[in-house]
């Protein structure tokens, strides 16, 4: 059962590459989610089997608005929180709604909150060379060895590539 | 009976088709495509092509006013397939869509001073200022609801803005395909009767989207 947000984008790309094993595996992982989602936030326990059924189906039928290059848990309780407003106003109630952002947080996959897109977003704007030692580096974990076989450059050129890219992004960030 | 959750599961998992990355964008501009196509119909049909279509495709104003109205077709596009997204998508964005009227605020500008000021209005109001924003807004009608059908595959959760945006590309694409009837050569005819047409499309959408747009 896929319970991290790498897990389930990961069946989430495999999904939408058409693998239906993939697709089972992703909708039998949302069941518990959605469940502790729609039992905490919705008064009477009744309506949350439905609301898990119609999620499932707007997952499946909907799939082609997930961005593969945003988070997974940031579409799926987007979608989740439409699904439950939509509930609400058929039952013409009105109940606070926390947005998606605070939902991720609660729900425990805050790092899916923004981190990823942000630094995506930030390494765009070093040069390429740098960017990739970056990530070899720092978000893919390999060694500076490995990092220089792989772009094809030295290994000298990897660790400037880092330090002049790191400094950069510093400045920036002390700008913004 | 009602089914069971592993049952629908094991039903939804039958049937998984590939998804491209613009499978999004492709079904918008399918929507689009397939209203448009009525749309150029209706003018054959009902409107006529210009007669002069192939010298006017040589000269400016007729490119001025397809890009104009293609340039907010496909901001329009990319603004749906934003707002066809459950995901939270800033408006502030939507500001982008008044570049096309501003450069043409500037050839129109431009045409009226080389105007002598007693003709302004003979070119504000062409010949056909009193039919063309409703011409625009019908013909949106068959692109409006192309949209519809793309919106099927689309999980919108501000229906208000994204009725907006589909009416606004509605407008944007009938007015493209009415250029190929209207014989109207100036930027502030076009600036304000084409944009009157797309802006009274973009509200019918925004009226429209919370009714029809729910999923």
């Amino acid at each position: 059962m896929a319970t991290t947000e790498a897990e389930l984008k990961s069946l989430m790309i495999g999904s939408l590459d058409g693998d239906a094993t993939a697709h089972s595996a992703l909708l039998r992982s949302l069941v518990p989610l959605l469940h502790a989602f729609y039992r905490r936030r919705v008064p009477n326990g009744e309506d949350v089997e439905d609301m898990v059924q119609e999620t499932l189906i707007a997952v499946h039928a909907r799939r082609a608005t997930y961005d593969r290059e945003r988070p997974f848990t940031a579409w799926l309780y987007a979608v989740a929180r439409h699904r439950m407003i939509d509930h609400f106003r058929r039952l013409r109630q009105t109940l606070p709604i926390e947005d998606v952002e605070s939902i991720l947080v609660i729900e425990g996959f805050e790092e899916a909150a923004n981190a990823r897109v942000d630094i995506d977003r930030m390494l765009d704007t070093l040069s390429p060379k740098q960017a990739r030692a970056i990530r070899d580096t720092h978000l893919s974990g390999h060694s500076v060895a490995e990092a220089a076989a792989g772009a094809g450059i030295g290994e000298s050129d990897v660790k400037i590539s880092v330090h002049r890219g790191l400094k950069a992004l510093a400045a920036r960030i002390k700008i913004t | 009976m009602k089914m069971t959750t592993e049952h629908l599961i094991e039903t939804l998992s039958r049937d998984v088709p590939r998804v491209s990355r613009y499978a999004l964008v492709k079904r918008v501009a399918l929507g689009v495509a397939a209203g448009g196509l009525v749309a150029m119909i209706l003018v054959s049909l009902a409107l006529g092509v210009r007669p002069d279509l192939k010298i006017a495709m040589h000269g400016f104003p007729f490119w001025m006013k397809w890009t104009y109205t293609t340039s907010l077709g496909i901001g329009a596009i990319y603004a749906i397939t934003r707002l066809g997204r459950p995901t939270p998508f800033s408006l502030r964005n939507l500001w982008l869509l008044a570049i096309p009227a501003l450069i043409l605020t500037g050839i129109g500008v431009g045409e009226l001073a080389r105007t002598p000021s007693g003709d302004w209005l003979a070119l504000w109001l062409g010949r056909s200022w009193t039919l063309c924003p409703w011409l625009v807004l019908a013909l949106a009608a068959p692109i409006f609801a192309g949209l519809l059908w793309s919106f099927r595959r689309l999980a919108p959760t501000n229906f208000r803005a994204a009725g907006a945006v589909s009416g606004l590309g509605a407008g944007a694409w009938a007015a493209t395909i009415y250029c190929l009837h209207c014989p109207e050569e100036s930027a502030i005819f076009v600036l304000t009767w084409y944009s009157l047409g797309i802006l009274l499309a973009a509200g019918a959408g925004a009226l429209l989207g919370p009714r029809l747009l729910r999923w």
